[in-house]
């Protein structure tokens, strides 16, 4: 396939918390789904849609993301030319006192040594499997600025919300958690440009000393550029708060999700892990839930996503739970409607009950 | 190319005619086994996690699916810069071609490859075995006996002892006599077709081996005599874990079931020896509402809507609503639709149980038409990979599906396809 565009990632995003699960790491390295991180899906769109240069534009806490991409071998980015590249926040010595989180110079020297006239720029706390192709030949067709993936379902999601009005298809407002939106079109966080118009935009930047850089730094320009939008009709989950983690974890557990996302002609890749298979033992009750390689199940779960190599003990109940990897369930704990962070020991007879609305989250490595 | 101590060479070139339908299109190596692994992935784990980064996987018989299974050895963390994995077919020179003719024959036609990395040993493996076993130590215990070959021995209940190629060795451990399935054993030292050679003297024998018209140019018939004649020290090396030669249908079916049954034996749960194996690009597996799963094991990508018990359940494999799989092994991709209730059955790759069916050794009044004795017994029932079954059919325990010798389906399996390549 051969798509003539490069991809930033944006690996954070101020505006979006995920309570504890964020603490140590970045949006985009946010465990999802029973064995991938939050990036999975937007980097797993980028290749399948031929993208082969990809900039993932990390904030602060990246330890969590570099460990995870590695070098980008997992999704075919280990390559001779372009290839995978995280960018971090200092580039430039004199900025390394700096007090400011993010150094956008570092963005600008990446875009300099590409040779792909239009860059893809993605927020990263999407979970979809799409395809830019279309998207990128639409803007190149149509000869604009700027392109904007967005679509309906605003409304139902909580913030942040990037509501965008449109008159022919161009964008002529733009409102960051409208109380009453005029629009339901949503920004999806996915913009395509041409990387000379980036640079530009760029520059100016750092030269009146700005340092954040977002899909709005792009979109806030819509008087001074002419930006269109592209309506995307895939089955997309936004994640921009606990709840909607929460609530996007337990939809792929509906009929259909799966196949959707990760069973059609285009995988969803990550890294590789070698967990040995998953274990059922004797008297485990399982009903509609995700299971990941390497656990052993001896208790009851239902409606719950469970990670790799977790424990779930003899005579335990978990439903409507979200646990992530090698986290350890004790005999006849229960728990209900939690998620519970890496390496976590609950322990025997401990009963956690939160709400859809509001589950409880359990830290990383802590012993309840 | 810098000095190695001890590359391996990995046979992986016979059919594994024993398997009958399974290694149709695959070499026996590349035969799935344990829900997400292939078995030539125990050899090839075993040489990493003992530090062998130079390792020489000799290929004959159906190898495409082998080869791009194995690829550049980077799932097994084989991808070096110097050395690494080679995939070494047999290959035309000028002194003429042809096929790999023995175990011996296929090491000697990759004499050059060996001397390109200049090794003191080479460590030859069968890629037909599932176990677990650091090759350093057994290397240390050929250094220190000052050994030319050392060779890898279990012992195997008296009874069984005439089935193997038995070691009998003195009380230090040095061989004295080899004999291929003696009538009247005088050791339980079974060979596990596991051996280090100096290679200086291997060499020398392999070349000797090669001028001899008579020979079968076969390690263990051969290499191994020839070796004692001269009397060379060759060491019986004891190995007392796991290890299973999945060489027929049986001890394929009863190895896949030792990960329920016995599952300390093999631990894949061992994070310090870790079997790896090529990632499968499928999510996490989803149980369904009304399922049920008794003493199991599943992987990456499986649905299950109906009953598992006691079976080896592969990546990709589904199990529709009120189906029952027992006893039986999946292999990646089978589906067993509604209403289907088999029983020690093994299901090739991406074949297809129609509705309403029942096979297997509990099956009363099956169709007897598939029934294989050369290759199936104790009530295990094979089916081929890329196979379409019929719906309401029974089928007997003991037998083999695959369609007919000119490739014609029947009204029992509707479809057949070649495999598609990984």
């Amino acid at each position: 396939m051969l798509i003539d565009a490069m991809g930033i990632i944006l690996a954070d995003n101020s505006r979006v918390r995920l309570g504890e699960l964020n603490d140590a790491r970045a949006i985009a390295a946010t465990p999802f789904g029973g064995r991938y991180r939050i990036i999975d899906f937007m980097l797993s769109s980028m290749v399948n849609s031929g993208i082969k240069h990809v900039g993932v534009l990390a904030e602060t806490k990246y330890s969590s993301l570099m460990d995870h991409l590695g070098t980008g071998s997992h999704w075919d980015l280990d390559r001779l030319q372009q290839g995978l590249r995280i960018i971090p926040p200092y580039m430039q010595s004199e900025f390394f006192r700096s007090p400011n989180p993010q150094d956008i110079t570092g963005l600008h020297d990446f875009l300099k040594h590409s040779v792909h006239t239009y860059v893809v720029v993605a927020e990263s706390n999407i979970i979809s499997n799409m395809s830019f192709t279309d998207f990128v030949a639409d803007h190149k067709n149509s000869g604009v600025d700027v392109t904007v993936m967005y679509n309906h379902d605003s409304n139902r999601l909580g913030s942040p919300n990037i509501s965008l009005s449109f008159e022919d298809n161009k964008v002529v407002d733009l409102m960051i958690d409208p109380t009453d939106p005029e629009s339901d079109c949503s920004s999806l966080g996915i913009v395509v440009l041409e990387r000379t118009l980036l640079m530009e935009m760029l520059d100016q930047a750092i030269a009146r000393g700005e340092t954040l850089f977002n899909t709005e730094f792009i979109l806030e320009k819509y008087q001074e550029l002419t930006i269109h939008g592209y309506e995307n009709n895939d089955l997309t989950f936004r994640i921009n708060s606990l709840a909607t983690y929460f609530s996007a974890s337990m939809r792929l557990l509906e009929k259909g999700v799966l196949q959707k996302i990760f069973k059609g002609e285009n995988k969803i890749f990550t890294k590789v892990k070698n967990e040995s298979p998953a274990r059922y033992l004797k008297d485990n009750q399982v009903s509609n839930s995700l299971i990941s390689d390497g656990c052993d199940i001896i208790g009851s779960v239902e409606n719950s996503v469970v990670f790799r190599g977790v424990n779930v003990g003899r005579y335990s109940k978990i439903s409507n739970c979200i646990i992530l990897q090698d986290t350890v369930i004790m005999e006849g704990a229960e728990l209900s409607n939690v998620i519970i962070d890496k390496d976590t020991v609950i322990r025997s007879g401990v009963r956690l009950q939160g709400s859809p609305d509001y589950p409880v989250v359990i830290g990383k490595g802590v012993i309840v | 190319m810098p000095k190695q101590e001890m590359i391996a060479m990995i046979l992986a070139g016979g059919q594994g005619s024993r398997l009958g339908v399974l290694t149709e299109y695959i070499a026996k190596p590349a035969v799935p086994y344990g829900s997400k692994y292939r078995i030539i992935d125990f050899a090839l784990s075993n040489c990493t996690n003992s530090g062998i980064e130079t390792v020489g996987v000799l290929t004959q018989y159906s190898p495409l699916e082998l080869n791009s299974y194995i690829g550049n050895g980077y799932s097994w963390d084989l991808d070096r810069n110097l050395g690494g994995l080679s995939i070494l077919p047999p290959y035309q020179s000028m002194a003429g071609s042809d096929w790999y003719k023995g175990t011996a024959n296929a090491i000697y036609q990759n004499i050059q490859f060996i001397d390109n990395h200049d090794p003191d040993y080479v460590l030859i493996l069968s890629g037909d075995h599932i176990y677990k076993q650091d090759y350093r130590k057994m290397l240390r215990a050929h250094i220190k006996a000052e050994a030319d070959a050392t060779i890898a021995v279990r012992e195997v209940p008296w009874d069984e002892a005439s089935r193997f190629g038995i070691m009998n060795a003195d009380e230090e451990g040095r061989i004295t006599e080899f004999e291929e399935k003696p009538a009247e054993p005088k050791s339980n030292l079974a060979s596990m077709g596991v051996y280090i050679f100096s290679w200086k003297t291997l060499r020398r024998h392999l070349i000797e081996d090669e001028l001899d018209l008579d020979s079968s140019n076969d390690f263990g018939q051969n290499i191994i005599p020839a070796m004692l004649n001269e009397g060379l020290k060759l060491l019986a090396y004891t190995f007392s874990g796991y290890w299973k030669d999945v060489g027929t249908i049986f001890s394929l079916w009863e190895s896949n079931m030792d990960l329920l049954d016995r599952p300390q034996e093999i631990n894949l749960q061992d994070a310090l020896w870790r079997i790896y194996c090529r990632n499968i690009l499928q999510p996490s597996h989803y149980i369904g509402i009304d399922a049920s799963i008794i003493d199991s094991v599943l992987t990456d990508g499986v649905e299950i809507y109906g009953t598992a018990k006691h079976s080896v359940i592969s990546s990709g494999a589904v199990i529709e609503e009120g189906a029952e799989v027992i006893d039986s092994i999946l292999m990646p991709g089978a589906v067993v639709k509604k209403g289907s209730k088999i029983d020690k059955c093994i299901v090739g790759i991406d074949t297809v149980i129609g509705e309403n069916v029942q096979a297997g050794h509990s099956v009363q009044d099956g169709r007897e038409d598939f029934i294989s004795e050369k290759f199936c017994s104790d009530g295990i029932t094979v089916f081929g990979s890329g196979l379409t079954i019929a719906d309401n059919v029974k089928i007997a325990g003991n037998s083999m599906l695959f369609p007919n010798e000119e490739g014609q389906t029947s009204d029992v399996v509707l479809e057949s396809t070649v495999l598609g390549i990984i």
